[in-house]
């Protein structure tokens, strides 16, 4: 029974991601203009964390490589999660219009429809090139087989906690109808994931550790790759990630009971 | 003048509609700011350390003076004229007796205004948060050097997101795309509103300061810091004077031929 539900959702969301990617390609300049854009960004951030590292012999401790590594480990979690999540960014006109309506209705689960409903084509074409750099850097940190799969499983946690971020996201949404800022400032703290942790001072690292954990979804699977976390640390991270995933399934149930089906 | 002077205190009433818009915008610059303050603070945590000429309180003074010159020179209303042009709704104003380029710069100024009164109390209030160094430039012939390459940049910043808006017209599919890869990415990245130019090899700086970003943010920040002196400032002044006014000559034919194909879509 439980493989034949994985087997429908699976199949709904192939169809999903086709029809989101037909949307994409009818607009082929748009997709050259912002691929350009994201692949030059991706390129001036890391030319200038190389000189600023080269420059100044380390960064809170960590090599040329390792710093990289950590903004690759971001860009991991950042692209993968914007590839599978990116129709939380269009949810508000949905709630907005009390259009969310017909998604209720539909014989899917809502949650995933809102969630994973539009991949993102753009994302799609970056995710192989940086898996290459990934595995590229991540040869020269020399680590051992038992790291390398510390790290793919610390990766997952990492999108299971973004995925959780997404769902409060759009539970938020449902009750202040505001979805778009929520959702960037979300991006803007996960950015500073793009060096490692030490960087940041207390309150800050504490906030960025516990409350929001960037730390554990981005800077942690990188400590994996380089030996530098216990089993321990590793425990407390799947237990973190768990937590978070049950709360946010609990805020949007809450969520739901709130909204109002206004104007449809 | 009264005109434009209407504009303008409308506009800066239309800030306040959307409130919330307003704060969270600023929220995420505060946001930018520690990111860039706390890997600065880091890569200075021993305090006698110069690196690329900067010592530590310089360069959280550079962290500092970007909060404020990028809310004065990157922030703009004027990112709404691509939009306006792919959907057509330029033709209400071609209509108007309006200059529509003072129109739209009255109107990026009273933003500006806004902003920077924002950005202000922000760095008051992070000054006593992050209590870092700070470098106050006493000199007032710099402070006037540093007033001029402002305005010059406001000027150059201007034309280029117009230049850009521009697109819309050949291809009106595109509109926020084109500000996406040049505001956003491009101005963003070489004008040094993330990290100073001077990180970056000098071959590189030299190509870059052939262009006009530099002159946006970097330039100006480099005169206040007093790293640029005497000539070297009248230097960077000319060039960016050259640039505001070859920019906005361009800017004149492109927005002329634009408007020939024009075909007000969607009206």
């Amino acid at each position: 029974m439980f493989i034949k539900r994985i087997h429908y959702y699976l199949n709904l969301w192939l169809l999903m991601s086709k029809n989101s990617f037909s949307v994409w390609l009818t607009q082929r300049r748009q997709i050259l203009i912002f691929l350009s854009g994201k692949l030059l960004r991706f390129g001036f951030f890391l030319a200038f964390l190389y000189f600023l590292v080269k420059g100044s012999d380390n960064l809170a401790g960590y090599s040329v490589n390792q710093t990289v590594f950590f903004f690759l480990t971001f860009n991991v979690v950042d692209i993968l999660g914007q590839f599978l999540f990116r129709e939380v960014y269009r949810f508000r006109p949905l709630i907005v219009s009390g259009d969310f309506d017909l998604v209720l209705t539909k014989p899917m689960n809502a949650l995933f429809r809102v969630l994973m409903g539009g991949a993102d084509v753009i994302d799609l074409i970056t995710i192989p090139p940086l898996f290459v750099a990934v595995y590229y850097v991540g040869r020269l940190l020399a680590p051992s087989p038992a790291q390398i799969i510390y790290y793919f499983f610390l990766i997952l946690n990492g999108l299971i906690i973004a995925m959780a971020f997404h769902i409060a996201v759009l539970s938020l949404g449902i009750i202040t109808l505001e979805v778009d800022h929520t959702i960037m400032i979300y991006r803007d703290l996960t950015n500073m994931g793009r060096f490692p942790i030490e960087i940041y001072k207390q309150p800050l690292k504490g906030f960025l550790t516990y409350l929001v954990p960037v730390g554990v979804m981005i800077s942690l699977p990188a400590k994996a790759m380089m030996g530098l976390i216990s089993p321990t640390g590793i425990l407390a991270s799947f237990a973190l990630g768990s937590v978070m995933f049950i709360l946010s399934l609990r805020f949007w149930n809450f969520a739901l009971t709130k909204y109002t089906s206004a104007s449809s | 003048m009264k005109k434009y002077l209407s504009v303008f205190k409308i506009s800066f009433q239309g800030e306040f509609v959307y409130k919330l818009n307003f704060i969270m915008w600023r929220a995420r610059n505060v946001l930018q700011i520690f990111l860039v303050f706390f890997l600065w603070d880091a890569v200075f945590s021993q305090p006698n350390r110069v690196i690329f000429g900067y010592d530590r309180s310089k360069i959280l003074t550079y962290v500092f003076g970007l909060l404020i010159v990028r809310a004065f020179v990157l922030s703009a209303r004027a990112v709404e004229v691509a939009g306006e042009i792919s959907r057509g709704d330029l033709s209400n104003y071609l209509l108007k007796p309006v200059n529509y380029f003072r129109y739209w710069f009255t109107r990026d100024i009273s933003s500006k205004a806004l902003n920077l009164a924002f950005a202000t109390i922000e760095v008051v209030v992070l000054y006593y948060v992050l209590k870092p160094p700070f470098f106050i430039q006493t000199n007032p012939t710099i402070l006037l050097s540093f007033l001029a390459s402002i305005i010059l940049a406001v000027f150059i910043f201007f034309v280029l997101l117009f230049m850009t808006s521009t697109v819309p017209f050949w291809m009106p599919e595109i509109a926020w795309g084109a500000q996406f890869l040049v505001v956003t990415i491009v101005v963003e990245f070489l004008s040094g509103a993330l990290f100073p130019i001077d990180v970056l090899p000098v071959t590189i700086q030299n190509i870059l300061y052939l262009t006009p970003f530099p002159y946006l943010i970097f330039f100006p920040l480099q005169v206040y810091l007093g790293k640029i002196e005497g000539l070297l400032i009248v230097k960077g002044l000319l060039i960016s004077f050259c640039w505001a006014i070859a920019l906005r000559s361009l800017l004149k034919i492109v927005w002329e031929k634009g408007l020939r194909v024009y075909q007000a879509h969607g009206r």
